[in-house]
């Protein structure tokens, strides 16, 4: 071991003891880091007392406590859908349950234009979009004006909301969801539906 | 230290996370005064030391889940927390100390120091002289030497709060402590600046 070897990367390992006895020069400067980390280690011990002001845990200990004691982060789970779209999705089914259940005869269906979304989900050739294509205007709902703007949400119900619909559910399946998808106005509310199935 | 309290820092962060305030002001009375004696040892200010130690532990209650203990311990968790604040604080007032384009490996420190610069200098003045070296110590050096020889912080924690290697670590250390002997030396025999000598004429 050379002298910059033992000053650069083994002044302070073991194996350096027969370095410094052969090495005069080595030892002297040996001597005046030890002297230089026992003076470093004075400042330090006469700072010992020096720390942040009393008032300072007060104003933390009164975050902690604004935080509930429950300080584990809470992380936005990622989500594949907007969180408007589920928004409307709840107010849709929400939509669907109340006016079904509110009606027990199925109304005749009125023959209108489609919405520009419905269009698209439409058996093409046909000219009436909400049979063709299974979506029935809902009862008592407002009638779309042509070219209105709407939104399609898909959304899961009970099965037993067919049969309000005209359509013929056993007993036992009555509580199976199904999946339908549901037109819904400007206004939020829900205007026609078709189940997938 | 409240004896019904585990005494472990990760102990201490569990039973905060689960809502003991007690736990919260042990870990805080625990590693408060370190960390405020690393900012200001860094900034050289009071005020800057204060608003770190404080964002700190603010960090602590609203980022809990940040530390991973397999990485290191949560004393260097939180020097880390304390090293970008201070550095956040020093570019904004760009209070950083000149030395900074010395290349970090320039060369062999100066071995031309042959008597221990402390030896001669009373106990108030050495500790004086010694805090004015450490404090114009360019930042990168200033850092490791408070960690390492002022707050005993170990290499492998000093690496991780710095974001480096263990033999950056010991490296920089290295030249730092030589730096700092060099600092003392010219202290203890200052030269006389270009600004301090008279021009006189010359009659020969």
């Amino acid at each position: 071991m050379n002298c910059q070897e033992f000053r650069e990367f083994a002044f302070d390992a073991p194996e350096t003891v027969a370095h410094l006895q052969d090495c005069p020069s080595c030892a002297a400067w040996r001597q005046r880091q030890d002297s230089l980390i026992a003076s470093l280690r004075a400042m330090a011990a006469e700072s010992q007392h020096v720390g942040a002001p009393a008032n300072l845990e007060a104003k933390l200990v009164a975050a902690f406590r604004t935080h509930g004691g429950t300080v584990a982060p809470v992380r936005a789970p990622r989500m594949w859908a907007p969180v408007a779209t589920w928004f409307a999705a709840a107010a849709a089914v929400v939509a669907v349950a109340f006016v079904l259940s509110n009606q027990h005869v199925p109304q005749p269906v009125p023959h209108r234009n489609p919405p520009a979304i419905v269009e698209s989900a439409m058996i093409e050739g046909d000219d009436s979009p909400f049979n063709s294509a299974d979506f029935i205007p809902l009862p008592n709902a407002q009638q779309l004006a042509p070219n209105e703007d709407v939104n399609l949400v898909r959304v899961e119900v009970p099965r037993s909301t067919m049969i309000v619909l005209g359509y013929d559910v056993s007993a036992e399946r009555a509580s199976e969801p199904v999946e339908a998808e549901v037109v819904l106005g400007p206004d939020g509310l829900a205007r026609a539906v078709r189940f997938l199935e | 230290m409240n004896s019904t309290h585990p005494e472990t820092d990760d102990d201490l962060l569990m039973a905060m996370r689960s809502g003991d305030e007690q736990a919260f002001v042990t870990l805080y009375r625990k590693r408060q005064a370190a960390l405020y004696r690393f900012a200001q040892h860094m900034s050289g200010s009071t005020s800057v030391a204060e608003d770190v130690t404080q964002e700190v532990f603010l960090a602590l209650i609203r980022d809990g889940c940040g530390y991973d203990p397999e990485r290191g311990t949560l004393s260097g968790y939180l020097f880390g927390i304390a090293r970008k604040l201070v550095l956040r604080h020093l570019e904004r007032g760009r209070s950083d100390v000149a030395l900074e384009t010395e290349g970090e490996e320039s060369g062999w420190p100066q071995l031309a120091v042959i008597d221990d610069p402390m030896a001669d200098l009373t106990w108030r003045e050495g500790i004086d002289a010694l805090r004015r070296a450490v404090h114009a110590l360019p930042r990168r050096y200033r850092e490791v030497v408070v960690l390492c020889d002022l707050e005993e912080v170990d290499y492998a924690d000093a690496a991780l709060v710095l974001n480096c290697p263990i033999g950056t670590v010991r490296s920089r250390l290295h030249r730092a402590r030589a730096l700092l002997l060099e600092k003392l030396n010219q202290e203890r025999s200052p030269r006389p600046a270009m600004g301090t000598l008279r021009p006189v004429r010359c009659l020969s």
